[in-house]
């Protein structure tokens, strides 16, 4: 079992897994929200080909029931093709919501480095909570102090 | 019967209309959704009994498994469906400022829970738990918050992330079985033990684990929490949390009752509980101590989910329930709690009814004697007790240290709020929901207050339901063993 | 320290999906539910695209939640980037006069194109039962073709919005009435009513051509609104 040889659809999982894995690094490991959501591109396209590989006959042929078809002959799962076109459409929707996502997000904060983007959220929910951002090092007395007396 | 599909049905229809129903008449479309919720309740309140002892399942187009989408309608299901009906109800966004857009999200969130709770096909979970997720990111980005935005988008790539190990997992699960309808699957459930399968539902509970506050994968917890009105938190932490436990129960229940997955889902849980509390023991404000507080009861529903069976289903959905109460009435309650905690001080001795349903809700979050959380605690620690795995008595000690933990930290704040204060008395800066939000958290408290004599006789019945709920047999049978389909295997 | 324990993490994940391939069984799994379905949807639905059966038909409501999630998205993209068109638009709206005069030659081009795309469109959607295709992907093409001007000239389409309302709400109104026909007629949501037809012809396999067509004017409504929302942003940035 664990011996693998190289045929072709072997190559085609070792592709999907790849390119889905290329996308979590590059999801994890870049800090420019642009370039993440891209990493999320990948990762659906390999996990969208994961799924549709998982209906792969040898041989196989679309499944269209045509004219002159013999009785014979072998077809492709149907399932995962419709399943992966309903998580492609998905996709797209998500990536299309990212999109705006991050045009507010420029637009609020002039930035897409997201570790700049995370100081400033932290920062902006401390405020609006009257508190000092976790892990700064301004005494939370001194800060809610002075915005009591603003008030 | 065939007649549940409604409760899909007919949000999604009042979500498509009410933008342009909004053309023509403000009003209508506004009433739109609370009509449409209404009507749910009713409709489930008479299904009720209706399922009677027997559960029974529809099938989607008339195809029935394993090609077709099964719903399974138990009273676990009306029940939830109950609750998301109310629970939307409570939250819905009344105020004329909220846009006409953001009212047909909250009807694609009510269909997609719906959803939720009802089906037993792997994919249209997912598919359903995906439309919770951008109705939710859509709720988030869309407050008025200036970071809404960037909490929405780093919510949105965790979870996102997420949902593409869900689907990675439900591929995993197609390939070596070949069907997706979770009873057809607990047929076949000697294939799905092996290694591909276990890694699978490993993926499928990190996948909706995000949702459900797991440990690992939190993070966008407290940013969002923070960032939100205080009825949405309410809504995500009280009961979009709970929904992704429920997707992650049908496919644990039916399929995955073995010890390696219930160790991890222990030690999960175990992580959860210890790293909630750790956190809003040092939180200075109240959203980030609830945040990280729900974090941490979410890891006691793992914990409880980690003993098989029966026991397991009840424990969990009486934590559910009484978190989605407690917490759901402490972020309500915080609406008129705002800013850090040394600008609360005095604030229970200003108003009184205000302190005293703080110290219902939190008694209650203890575990203190009448209170039904008392009840359910108690329940979780002696079996728990019962195990002989060293793991299980770990997972005591943590329970009872975090119980520790959480008094500290919630009595400090009641010290706070009950403290002198003469100097400078502020008024709490009123919001416009937090007097509707108060009269919400007031309802919330009673029904603790008045749920405590009735522990027992609702706990038997949750135990019931439970029973009905997990007794694999009788599911396989109610959607597998359909005349038709006798022919064909 | 987080990028250690995101490394480990993938160097684990990648170990665990490159063992599990060696435990799946490649190009010859089970198909338990496919061969139900190759095996009887000629006899059941009636469309020659068996994919198409299984959007439509078999799981149906997979494509409702689908449909919804694009409706969602639209919604929020809406929201999020439709609150600051009042003040901007005076600005975009001159700028973009100005760009028309110049792109004089792609811009009749592109009325030449759009008859064509519209045709191209709706063949696909109205031929998704027979053919490769269908309501997805003749839904982009409808929304290529009404966003290709906006594209070129980004803020000239302002009316387009409310028509882009009606149709998206429309179309999601008949989808689900299709089915609820179906559950009040049949008593089961979405069962393919209206008959079989002649197997392989256009007027075959009962509500599918309808529902597709239902499938690809939302489609195409809500991707068309994406593309002016997102466009309309570029503009400001």
């Amino acid at each position: 079992m664990m011996s693998i040889e190289v045929t072709i659809e072997n190559i085609l999982y070792f592709g999907a897994i790849s390119l889905s894995l290329i996308g979590l690094f590059g999801m994890m490991m870049l800090q420019n929200v642009f370039r993440i959501l891209l990493s999320l591109v990948l990762l659906e396209a390999g996990a969208n080909l994961l799924l549709v590989l998982s209906g792969v006959r040898i041989g196989g042929v679309a499944p269209i029931i045509t004219e002159g078809m013999s009785a014979g002959v072998v077809m492709n799962d149907p399932v995962p093709q419709a399943l992966v076109l309903t998580a492609i459409v998905i996709g797209v929707g998500i990536q299309a919501l990212a999109l705006a996502l991050i045009f507010r997000v420029k637009r609020n904060y002039g930035t897409l480095d997201l570790r700049k983007i995370r100081e400033k959220l932290e920062k902006d929910i401390a405020v609006s909570n009257e508190v000092s951002a976790p892990g700064s090092y301004q005494a939370p007395e001194k800060l809610t102090e002075s915005t009591g007396a603003n008030q | 019967m065939n007649k549940m599909i409604l409760l899909i049905a007919l949000p999604l229809l009042a979500a498509f209309l009410i933008p342009v129903v909004a053309k023509f008449s403000a009003t209508v479309s506004r009433l739109l959704g609370p009509v449409v919720l209404a009507f749910v309740l009713v409709f489930v309140a008479l299904q009720w009994n209706v399922v009677g002892r027997d559960s029974f399942a529809i099938f989607l187009g008339g195809f029935l498994p394993p090609v077709g989408i099964v719903f399974y309608v138990d009273h676990f299901s009306l029940m939830f469906s109950a609750i998301i009906a109310a629970m939307l109800l409570v939250v819905w966004p009344w105020g004329q400022y909220t846009a006409i857009r953001q009212q047909s999200l909250y009807m694609l969130l009510a269909a997609s829970s719906f959803g939720l709770v009802l089906s037993s096909d792997l994919f249209n979970l997912y598919v359903f738990y995906e439309l919770l997720a951008v109705a939710t990111y859509g709720l988030v980005a869309n407050q008025p918050h200036k970071a809404a935005p960037a909490a929405a988008l780093r919510y949105l790539f965790v979870s996102c992330a997420g949902s593409v190990m869900l689907l990675i997992g439900i591929g995993i699960i197609y390939t070596i079985t070949g069907t997706l309808n979770i009873a057809h699957l607990a047929t076949m459930i000697g294939k799905l033990h092996g290694l591909a399968g276990l890694s699978a539902f490993i993926l499928i509970v990190v996948g909706a684990g995000v949702k459900a506050e797991m440990f690992p994968v939190n993070s966008w917890v407290p940013e969002v929490y923070g960032t939100s009105s205080k009825s949405l938190s309410a809504l995500l932490a009280g009961l979009i949390s709970k929904l992704a436990v429920v997707l992650i129960l049908r496919v644990l229940l039916m399929l995955f009752q073995v010890d390696v997955v219930l160790d991890l889902l222990l030690v999960v849980g175990i992580l959860g509980v210890l790293s909630g509390e750790m956190v809003a023991w040092r939180a200075k404000d109240v959203t980030r101590m609830l945040s990280f507080s729900s974090i941490a009861q979410l890891g006691l529903v793992f914990v409880a989910l980690s003993l098989s069976g029966t026991i397991g289903l009840w424990l969990a959905v009486g934590l559910m329930l009484h978190h989605l109460l407690v917490k759901g009435g402490l972020f309500l309650l915080a609406d008129s709690m705002p800013g850090s905690f040394n600008s609360l001080k005095g604030l229970a001795r200003r108003s009184p009814i205000l302190g005293a349903i703080f110290l219902i809700f939190i008694f209650s979050l203890l575990g203190i004697p009448p209170f039904p959380g008392f009840w359910i605690k108690l329940m979780l620690v002696i079996n728990l007790a019962q195990q002989d795995d060293v793991l299980y008595q770990i997972a005591i000690g943590v329970v009872l240290f975090a119980t520790v933990i959480e008094a500290s930290y919630l009595f400090k704040l009641v010290r706070i709020m009950y403290q002198k204060n003469d100097e400078n008395i502020i008024k709490p800066p009123q919001t416009s929901t937090s007097g509707m939000n108060l009269l919400y958290a007031k309802f919330f408290a009673l029904i603790v207050v008045v749920s405590m004599p009735f522990v027992s006789p609702i706990s038997d019945r949750l135990k019931d339901m439970s029973r009905q709920s997990v007794n694999a047999e009788n599911y396989i049978e109610t959607i597998m063993s359909q005349p038709k389909l006798g022919g064909q295997s | 320290m987080t990028k250690y324990t995101s490394l480990l993490f993938i160097a684990g994940l990648s170990f665990l999906l490159f063992v599990i391939v060696g435990y799946l069984p490649i190009a010859e799994n089970p198909m338990v539910a496919g061969k139900a379905i190759l095996g009887s949807a000629q006899q059941e639905v009636g469309s020659a695209n068996i994919v198409t059966s299984v959007v439509l038909a078999y799981r149906g409501l997979d494509t409702l939640g689908e449909l919804s999630i694009l409706f969602a998205a639209a919604s929020v993209v809406g929201l999020l980037l439709g609150k600051s068109y009042s003040t901007d638009s005076v600005k975009t709206q001159k700028s973009g006069q100005a760009k028309e005069y110049k792109q004089f030659v792609v811009l009749k081009s592109l009325d030449l194109l759009f008859p064509m795309l519209l045709v191209v469109g709706m063949y696909i959607i109205v031929h998704g039962h027979l053919t490769p295709g269908g309501g997805f992907q003749g839904g982009v093409l409808l929304a290529v073709a009404f966003s290709m001007r906006s594209i070129v000239n980004p803020g000239s389409d302002k009316k387009n919005h409310y028509s882009i309302t009606f149709i998206e709400g429309f179309a999601g109104f008949s989808f689900i009435l299709i089915g609820v026909l179906a559950l009040i007629t049949d008593g089961n949501f979405l069962q393919p009513l209206l008959g079989k037809g002649e197997f392989g012809s256009l007027w075959s396999a009962g509500t599918l051509p309808l529902l597709y067509l239902a499938v690809g004017l939302k489609v195409g409504a809500e991707l068309a609104g994406l593309l002016f929302e997102l466009n309309g942003e570029e503009e400001r940035v």
